[in-house]
């Protein structure tokens, strides 16, 4: 049985219908043009040409351990938190061996910022900032990924008093997951690809960050939205997870171009996502025949994705007459983790992170003018 | 306990004019109606009401009697927090704000229920908004009120501001024997608030000036408010008195210093200024010791001398965007061609075009179309001084005409795409030509010229870059290391492309002789590529560019033809010649016999009079000719029938006739030849003449 939500928080037995309506009028003719540009923006030419687009087939996500391979207490800073996603053009000259430096850096970039914010200027105020930068040891994949770099800055607290440790106000890190090694390769050896940018804390801390790694390693930091396209392979990689680990629910969050525009909150039953995903598979027991080697290479395609979600819609169809393809997905939430479309993402469980991550990478590359 | 009248309200206020009916339906749904704890979720009636607030507020910006209403509505929250915050975004005064309003939302401040983010909104709303609040003394009376929230940590930064501004003698005074006197005095012990000090310190420093034997402590003497809070609002706020034309615009100008303009714009839409040019500040420590000399900054040097004197040891910029701004940058990157630095300028520039065209989620980047363009125009200035595209724009261009509607920004966008190094013939198709068809035949006239027009200069530019550097065989600077059959095989595409575009823009367009005009521009460029440019390479245009011209109605096209024909000649005769010689290169034999069939047709039809005769390509059934009962048919596209020459016939034989002997020379010639000089004199620049010359090359 596959259950279906609507936003409203209440859940409501099966069939029944709540209907959320959000006007959203104004933004209606903005949203038309950039799904516009959309599906033009995922073509993207190198100097030589070379069309990129998003893969149309990726590995089925493994449990990865990274505990195996990443420090627990950094992973652990890494999870159930939500990230606002950017992308980042290649860095200039950033040295992983520099971080000390960087940090005292930064640290005095952001106190001489804020000085410029607060409504009085104060001599002799000691920085009330203290920034750490670090490696994240073994957050990589492939050979050609540079290390992933975390950035936390901690603080006082307006009202603390005096012996209070400093607290963390804000955090961000910098990564690349399986980045394409062709692109990675036709960079200079002055730069470092590190294409993702998630961060999480005020705003204002944000921007400082990004204006330093600005002015200071010449790279340039841009929204990253998780597309219509991305949010079906997240539902559909996750939802492959089933079987290792528990989903617990899969639910969507779709928006129609009506008026005034609807929402739509669609969860579904794990065990039925589940078996609509294996029933769409292009029998994976086939292929795993062929031994360990097979399995290696087990692959999913974005016929199989669309499949899956086709099936979602169909079935949607069926109870409530109301066809989603008509809408975009703007949410996917399981006990993995979540995304947004505005480019937020949490991810709760460390075993699949790596898969949703390469999506990201690969998500953030696109968006390199070069 | 809201009982204002809106009907009477809003149509006191003529500028409202337009929006009277929709702002009284607004207004009266909601403070009569809207009851506490009507849901927010879902209810499609605020929103709209909401969304047309907004759009007045932002347009004309609100009354004073709106502000009252929708103030006292957000800050009830009687419709939750949510809707109580983008309330107090879209709360831009069209004049004046009422004091009481401000007066009783303070008081709803003590209530408690608002969420701390949405309480200091308001503090920054007023402080914002507090020139234009139209009385200052309730809000004093309640001085010692707003004193109450200075412990608030979040808010104590603005409240003490908001006290700043409020605070007169009389009111340091009125304190000295109110409970306030004491609080005061034991403001060291805020000491320990590093953060929350400086606020307070500055507070206390009017205070110690106004009344000094209430403050013992000892104050340092340099503070100043350093910036306005809230810098969306005030630029709103500018922009709606701009548009009501009203003189509180410049009240506004004197409280807050506007420090800088472009950037209390959108703060997101800031990818298109230049950054500022300023040195590296994290110098690689190893390579220092090895160079002995000292690297000088970019932004050190002033003049071109400098920049000679120290060429050779000079420091690149921290950011390479700044660049764009300074032509003596732009002379030493033109110099050092260093790949990385290059790298780093078309990562930013392909960014901002990016963002601003490409990703602009929200329409922002369309909105100030005037940054665009002066950007645009900066970047294409710097093309053409470096005398070539950057990658990032050429990579960006691809992408954005497959979503441009050929009207934004045209004559820039145009430029830039002229500014194309040659395309390989096996990408050129899908990356330029497919969006330019697209746009070429769903657009104006006037873009079919401006394309057309900008392709001759993609093809000046490929063809003058062939001659300068293909001929000197340095292939290190040949871009995309590009052979010659390849750059040959990119231009007859091109040539073929607007061959093309031409044939059919001509017939849609009816033959419309602007269009006809900026074609035989390009065809002018396209006969010239052997003698002129070294490229050994002729193409003839398409019957549909040849027939038309001929056939045109304006005497300088056909002059303009026969004047291209002559050109082929030259060059083909030169080609044969050379062919001969060295046997470097080929023109095929096709190309001559194109060339002497359209030499037959217009000799045929212009000089011999034999048009319609069964040789010539135009063939028409002999019953259509004796229907349309022109006598000598075969003659009417004759140099003296041609529509074209018509006129000129005219005028020669009244000339003839009225000079009787003639005084010119010419006139002793036979009359046809005589009537082409005088053609030629008439048409000033007129090429006419050319054609005498015209004969067949052997093929």
């Amino acid at each position: 049985m596959i259950c279906v939500l609507f936003s409203s928080a209440a859940r409501t037995p099966t069939n029944s219908v709540v209907v959320e309506r959000r006007s959203k009028s104004s933004k209606s003719y903005r949203q038309s043009y950039r799904s516009c540009v959309g599906a033009a923006s995922r073509l993207c030419f190198t100097p030589g040409f070379t069309a990129r687009r998003l893969n149309a087939s990726r590995r089925a996500p493994k449990s990865h351990n990274v505990t195996d391979k990443v420090n627990p207490q950094q992973l652990a800073l890494l999870m159930k938190t939500e990230w606002q996603l950017s992308y980042v053009t290649p860095l200039y000259q950033f040295r992983h061996t520099q971080l000390k430096s960087y940090s005292r850096q930064l640290s005095a970039f952001i106190a001489a910022e804020k000085q410029q914010g607060l409504a009085v200027e104060v001599e002799g105020a000691q920085s009330s900032f203290r920034v750490s930068i670090s490696v994240v040891q073994g957050m990589v994949e492939a050979d050609d990924d540079a290390e992933t770099v975390l950035i936390q800055i901690h603080s006082k607290l307006l009202f603390a008093k005096k012996d209070e440790p400093q607290r963390p106000v804000w955090s961000g890190w910098l990564t690349c997951i399986n980045g394409n090694p062709d692109y990675l390769r036709s960079l200079p050896e002055d730069f470092t690809c590190l294409p993702l940018f998630c961060s999480s804390g005020g705003e204002g801390l944000t921007a400082v960050v990004k204006s330093w790694f600005q002015q200071t390693f010449d790279c340039c930091f841009g929204t990253l939205e998780i597309n219509h396209t991305s949010l079906q392979w997240l539902a559909a990689l996750w939802t492959n997870c089933h079987a290792e680990s528990s989903i617990q629910h899969l639910k969507m969050i779709w928006t129609l171009p009506v008026a005034p525009p609807l929402q739509v909150t669609y969860t579904v039953d794990p065990h039925d996502a589940w078996q609509l995903w294996s029933s769409v598979r292009k029998d994976p027991r086939e292929e795993s025949k062929g031994g360990e080697e097979a399995e290696e290479e087990n692959s999913i395609d974005i016929e199989e994705v669309m499949e899956f979600m086709q099936g979602l819609k169909g079935h949607f169809y069926r109870h409530f007459r109301l066809d989603l393809s008509a809408g975009s997905l703007k949410q996917v939430t399981t006990a993995l983790g979540s995304a947004k479309y505005s480019g937020k993402i949490k991810i709760s469980n460390s075993r699949y992170m790596i898969t949703t991550f390469t999506l990201l990478t690969e998500c953030a590359l696109l968006k390199m003018p070069l | 306990t809201v009982n204002l009248n809106f009907l009477l309200c809003v149509s006191n206020c003529e500028y409202m004019n337009m929006f009277k009916n929709q702002i009284h339906t607004v207004m009266s749904a909601f403070p009569p109606v809207v009851e506490a704890g009507t849901p927010v979720h879902g209810n499609d009636e605020v929103e709209r009401h909401l969304v047309l607030v907004e759009k007045v507020a932002y347009s004309k910006g609100l009354p004073p009697e709106a502000i009252s209403v929708m103030l006292e509505f957000a800050m009830s929250l009687r419709m939750g927090t949510v809707l109580c915050a983008r309330v107090l975004r879209c709360l831009i005064p069209a004049t004046v704000v009422p004091q009481e309003a401000v007066v009783r939302a303070v008081v709803w401040l003590g209530v408690g229920k608002i969420p701390m983010s949405t309480q200091v909104l308001f503090i920054k709303w007023v402080l914002t908004m507090f020139d234009m609040i139209d009385g200052k003394d309730q809000l004093r009376a309640i001085y010692g009120f707003i004193f109450s929230f200075v412990t608030e940590e979040n808010l104590c930064p603005f409240i003490c501001h908001l006290l700043y501004l409020l605070t007169r003698k009389e009111s340091g005074k009125s304190f000295s024997h109110l409970r306030y006197g004491p609080f005061i005095q034991r403001f060291p012990q805020f000491y320990s608030y590093s953060l929350f000090l400086p606020f307070l310190m500055h507070l206390l420093s009017l205070y110690k000036v106004l009344c000094p034997e209430l403050v013992t402590l000892s104050i340092p003497s340099r503070m100043r408010w350093v910036r306005n809070h809230n810098s969306t609002w005030k630029s709103t706020l500018i922009g709606v008195q701009k548009r009501n034309g009203s003189q509180a615009a410049s009240s506004i100008g004197l409280a807050f210093t506007i420090k800088d303009k472009a950037s209390s714009r959108k703060r997101k839409h800031t990818h298109l200024q230049l950054p500022a040019l300023s040195s590296v500040v994290n110098k690689q420590p190893q390579s220092e010791p090895s160079s002995s000399r000292k690297l000088v900054p970019l932004v050190q040097l002033h003049s071109f001398a400098q920049l000679l004197e120290n060429m050779h040891h000079i420091e690149l910029p921290a950011q390479m965007g700044s660049l764009l701004g300074s032509s003596l940058a732009l002379q030493y990157l033109d110099f050092v061609q260093d790949e990385s630095a290059l790298l780093r300028l078309n990562f930013w520039l392909g960014y901002a075009l990016y963002e601003e065209f490409l990703f602009c989620g929200d329409g922002g980047g369309f909105q100030n179309s005037d940054e665009a363009l002066q950007f645009l125009n900066k970047l294409l200035s710097t093309e053409n001084f470096l005398q070539g595209g950057f990658t990032s724009s050429e990579a960006f261009l691809y992408k954005f005409l497959t979503v441009w509607d050929g009207s934004l920004l045209r004559p820039q966008i145009l430029a830039l795409l002229s500014n194309i190094p040659v395309v390989p013939s096996s990408q050129i198709g899908r990356l330029l030509f497919e969006p330019l068809m697209q746009l070429f035949f769903t657009s104006s006239v006037f873009f079919k010229c401006g394309l057309v027009e900008c392709l001759n200069s993609m093809l000046l530019k490929w063809l003058t870059w062939h001659s300068v550097f293909c001929l000197t065989l340095c292939s290190a600077l040949c871009p995309r290391n590009m052979t010659l059959s390849g750059f040959k095989d990119s231009v007859m595409d091109l040539v073929h492309f607007v061959g093309q575009l031409a044939s059919v823009g001509l017939q849609l367009e009816g033959c419309h002789s602007l269009l006809l005009s900026f074609t035989l521009d390009f065809y002018e460029t396209v006969c010239d590529m052997f003698l002129k440019y070294g490229l050994p390479l002729v193409v003839m245009p398409p019957p549909g560019v040849f027939y038309p011209t001929l056939f045109a109605t304006d005497p300088i096209s056909v002059d303009r033809l026969a004047y291209i024909m002559y050109r082929y000649k030259v060059n083909l005769a030169s080609a044969k010649s050379q062919e001969k010689l060295t046997e470097a290169f080929h023109i095929s034999s096709q190309t001559f016999h194109e060339f002497n069939h359209y030499v037959v047709v217009m000799v045929n039809s212009l000089w011999n009079s034999r048009m319609f005769k069964p040789d010539m390509d135009l063939k028409l059934s002999e019953e259509l000719l004796l229907k349309s009962s022109v006598p000598q048919h075969w003659t009417s596209f004759d140099l003296i029938h041609h529509p074209a020459f018509m006129s000129y016939a005219i005028d020669f034989h009244q000339k003839v006739s009225v000079d009787h002997i003639g005084n010119r020379p010419f006139f002793s010639l036979p009359p046809l030849q005589a009537f082409l000089y005088w053609c030629q004199g008439a048409l000033k620049q007129g090429k006419v003449i050319m054609s005498l010359t015209l004969s067949l090359v052997p093929d």
